[in-house]
């Protein structure tokens, strides 16, 4: 990693922080190295949320190494525990972009801005599973009645969302169908949860649920998938409005939306199992946006 | 009791080895147990800082989420613990409420999330420390979860103890055989060292017993090979008394045979006078044939004279040889041979004007069955000591009687009473030691008789201040009689 220029005064704090923090946290430093930033340069902070498998130390170094070289900004990769708070600190402005899901995306329609979407099987759309343990005998979702479920993150459409959603057309009460609740804060734990009994049925990122059917066959082979939901909008990259028109963000648009032009993006691409990134239309949203209204006044 | 008394009788090449065996079977045992105790201690409080380190660590990690009840964060504490270290993690943890609820547990499949937890399984888990459950190999432990003082919940942690079992089991095979292979070295070296210890000793007793059978023989060079000092001389020793006691019974027999010519000299004296007093009178028969044997009458008489003379000379005579070789006389014992006795007493009694009165009882021909040379023999030395005790013109009797399956004669006298050494002669526990004068040789002799007659002898006092000889002769078969003879 080639050093750029020499460190000024705060960049120097910076970098002693990073090291501290890279000390504590042992791997982490080969994922965010301490890094200085010249000639006004501002590095890019990028959130990422469980929506893909955030928790790949391998992935996030290609990725950051991708959008460094294709942007020629400094990349910072922030993750967070849950949805809400990397939902706050985008729209706060203190994150340039960050990939969110649909269902924060459509709640904070009026503060952000779409950057890219991604596609998979060539198409910038999903599905949320409904999962329940390989060997259970259910066939629909009231058959789930008392059991424990699992959801990733009440901020997630895939994990949260869809699922609040299908019971309150079914009209059962969220309060007394499931005898007990979970929430795990990533789709893989999801997975896990079922997978290992812990909970008896879960809602999940369909998307992940596929991947991990690649990487990881034998925890999510004793799941199976109880049911599929409608296709929604995938899980965006989105930025503030503020910042939209910044060269930083068109730099990232731009590194997002030739990735697959290039072979370290294909790399990339190939890890995440997406075909590319897009720019669409924030209608691909409406289906969150329309339970989003449903449940108004629910959640 | 009985198996001691088994024990006892067995030989002492056996026992030792034996005792040996017993008493490393119990050191053993004991030092098993002990060792066993104090490894049974050890891991006990191995898996005891096991399982209070794991419970530090997880209670530390999973005390918030506890609280909030979030059972997706304590099983994702436990299941991220499980990756970490295989050596303390255990093979179950479980988080319950404080209601015993499942809050998570390492394994939701088989501990359901929210199930209450049953009794049985509860009852494993001890309030403090670890429970080791040797059957199912496993260590029970239990810790609360306390949150500001109070009690939020709890972790139960089972823990596999098939290992330290294991090690248990191992260290007990490895104890087992190894005091086996001691315990039977030592029985092997304790009984060849035994036999070698023995062997001089057994070599004693079947020298001994040999020598207590008749067939006396002494201890040869080769069998004192390869010996100590010590048992070298108890060897020599064995065989000194070996030869000691043979020069003493070929002594023995001389005195006996001396004595027996000594008496039968005595005797002699009196023989001849006995024979010399009918000659006299023989003489004048032959005198008085000489001078009237035409004559009929006279004649007769001369010739019944000499007829009687003579044949009293000849019971003399046959009475004396009966002394002098007893064998000829092995038939049964007779009154005939009282009278004998009497007769060749006589000229002693005579030379003393001493009485000698001769009585029976019971039948008169008793079939005592004993042979009657060696009662001949045994009554005239009883005779002659009774008569040496009795004051001149004093009275010696002879009582014969029969009495149950026996005969007993009783030689009274009136003498001061027998003295001690001579009443020990008769009547002591069996010496076949010959007294060392020729006193009490005669008594010596029927004590010997008396011995091989199998009768038994007694002494007693009479009112008279005297001394009664009794000697009780057990009958003797027709069969039996032929061997004594």
């Amino acid at each position: 990693m080639p050093q750029r220029g020499l460190p000024d005064g705060i960049a120097w704090r910076r970098s002693r922080r990073m090291f501290l923090r890279a000390a504590s946290a042992g791997l982490a430093a080969a994922v965010f190295p301490a890094r200085a930033f010249a000639g006004g340069e501002r590095p890019i902070r990028f959130g990422l949320t469980p929506v893909l498998l955030n928790t790949d130390l391998d992935l996030l170094t290609l990725l950051r190494r991708y959008l460094e070289s294709a942007t020629g900004h400094s990349i910072e990769l922030v993750t967070r525990r849950t949805y809400q708070e990397i939902t706050a600190l985008l729209v706060s402005g203190q994150l340039e972009a960050a990939w969110i899901c649909g269902y924060p995306f459509v709640k904070y329609r009026e503060q952000l801005s779409l950057v890219a979407v991604p596609e998979w099987n060539g198409r910038p759309l999903y599905r949320s599973y409904l999962i329940v343990g390989a060997e259970r005998e259910a066939e629909s979702m009231r058959d789930l009645r008392g059991d424990i479920h699992a959801f990733s993150d009440p901020d997630s459409n895939s994990g949260y969302l869809v699922t609040r959603t299908l019971m309150f057309d079914l009209g059962l009460d969220p309060e007394t169908f499931f005898r007990k609740t979970l929430f795990t804060y990533g789709h893989r734990n999801v997975v896990r949860a079922v997978a290992s009994g812990l909970a008896q049925s879960g809602s999940v990122d369909g998307y992940v649920w596929e991947v991990l059917r690649e990487t990881e066959p034998e925890l999510v082979t004793r799941t199976r998938v109880l049911r599929k939901s409608e296709l929604l909008g995938f899980p965006p990259v989105a930025t503030s409005r503020a910042m939209a028109s910044s060269p930083a963000i068109a730099a990232l648009k731009q590194a997002l939306l030739k990735m697959r032009d290039t072979a370290d993006g294909r790399r990339v691409l190939h890890e995440l199992r997406l075909t590319g990134f897009v720019e669409v239309d924030a209608s691909v949203y409406d289906g969150i946006a329309a339970k989003v209204v449903k449940l108004r006044g629910v959640l | 009791m009985k198996s001691f008394r088994q024990y006892m009788r067995l030989p002492v090449v056996w026992r030792i080895p034996l005792a040996v065996a017993v008493l490393m079977v119990a050191v053993s045992a004991v030092i098993s147990e002990r060792v066993l105790d104090r490894l049974g201690t050890l891991q006990e409080s191995y898996l005891q800082g096991l399982s209070t380190s794991y419970l530090d660590g997880i209670t530390a990690s999973i005390s918030p989420s506890v609280l909030r009840q979030d059972s997706w964060e304590i099983f994702d504490a436990l299941d991220r613990m499980k990756s970490e270290s295989s050596d303390i993690v255990p093979i179950e943890t479980i988080v319950t409420t404080n209601a015993n609820a499942v809050l998570a547990a390492s394994d939701p499949a088989s501990r359901r999330t929210l199930g209450v937890l049953d009794d049985d399984f509860l009852g494993k888990f001890p309030a403090t420390g670890v429970n080791l459950d040797a059957s199912s190999e496993r260590g029970y432990a239990m810790r609360d979860i306390v949150h500001q003082g109070r009690p939020i919940g709890r972790i139960l942690a089972v823990f596999d103890a098939a290992r330290l079992l294991e090690e248990r089991r191992e260290l007990l095979a490895t104890l087992l055989l190894t005091n086996t292979a001691l315990t039977a070295v030592l029985v092997l070296v304790g009984f060849l060292a035994v036999r070698r210890m023995m062997r001089p000793i057994q070599i004693l007793e079947t020298h001994m017993l040999d020598a207590a059978e008749g067939r006396p023989s002494a201890i040869s060079e080769h069998e004192r090979a390869g010996t100590n000092k010590e048992t070298r001389r108890v060897f020599r020793a064995f065989n000194r008394l070996l030869r000691s006691e043979s020069e003493r019974q070929v002594l023995s027999r001389q005195l006996a045979k001396e004595e027996k010519l000594a008496s039968l000299g005595r005797l002699a004296s009196g023989m001849a006078h006995e024979i010399n007093n009918p000659l006299g009178g023989l003489m004048n028969a032959v005198d008085t044939l000489r001078k009237h044997g035409d004559r009929g009458a006279v004649r007769k008489t001369s010739l019944d004279l000499l007829e009687r003379g003579l044949e009293g000379i000849g019971e003399v005579v046959e009475a004396a040889l009966a002394i002098y070789r007893p064998e000829r006389l092995s038939r049964p014992l007779s009154i005939q041979d009282f009278e004998d006795v009497k007769l060749l007493l006589g000229p002693e009694l005579r030379k003393k004007d001493q009485t000698l009165d001769l009585s029976f009882s019971g039948p008169s021909e008793p079939p005592c069955g004993c042979p009657s040379g060696p009662v001949r023999q045994a009554l005239l030395n009883l005779l002659l000591n009774a008569s040496a005790a009795t004051p001149a013109g004093g009275r010696i009797e002879v009582a014969v009687s029969r009495a149950d399956g026996g005969l007993t004669i009783s030689v009274a006298d009136q003498g001061s009473g027998m003295p001690e050494k001579s009443k020990e002669i008769l009547t002591a526990d069996a010496t076949r030691i010959p007294p060392r004068s020729s006193d009490g040789l005669g008594l010596w002799i029927v004590r010997q008789i008396a011995d091989e007659l199998g009768a038994t002898l007694s002494v007693a006092e009479t009112p008279q201040r005297g001394s009664r000889v009794n000697l009780q002769i057990a009958d003797i078969r027709e069969e039996e009689l032929v061997d004594v003879a």
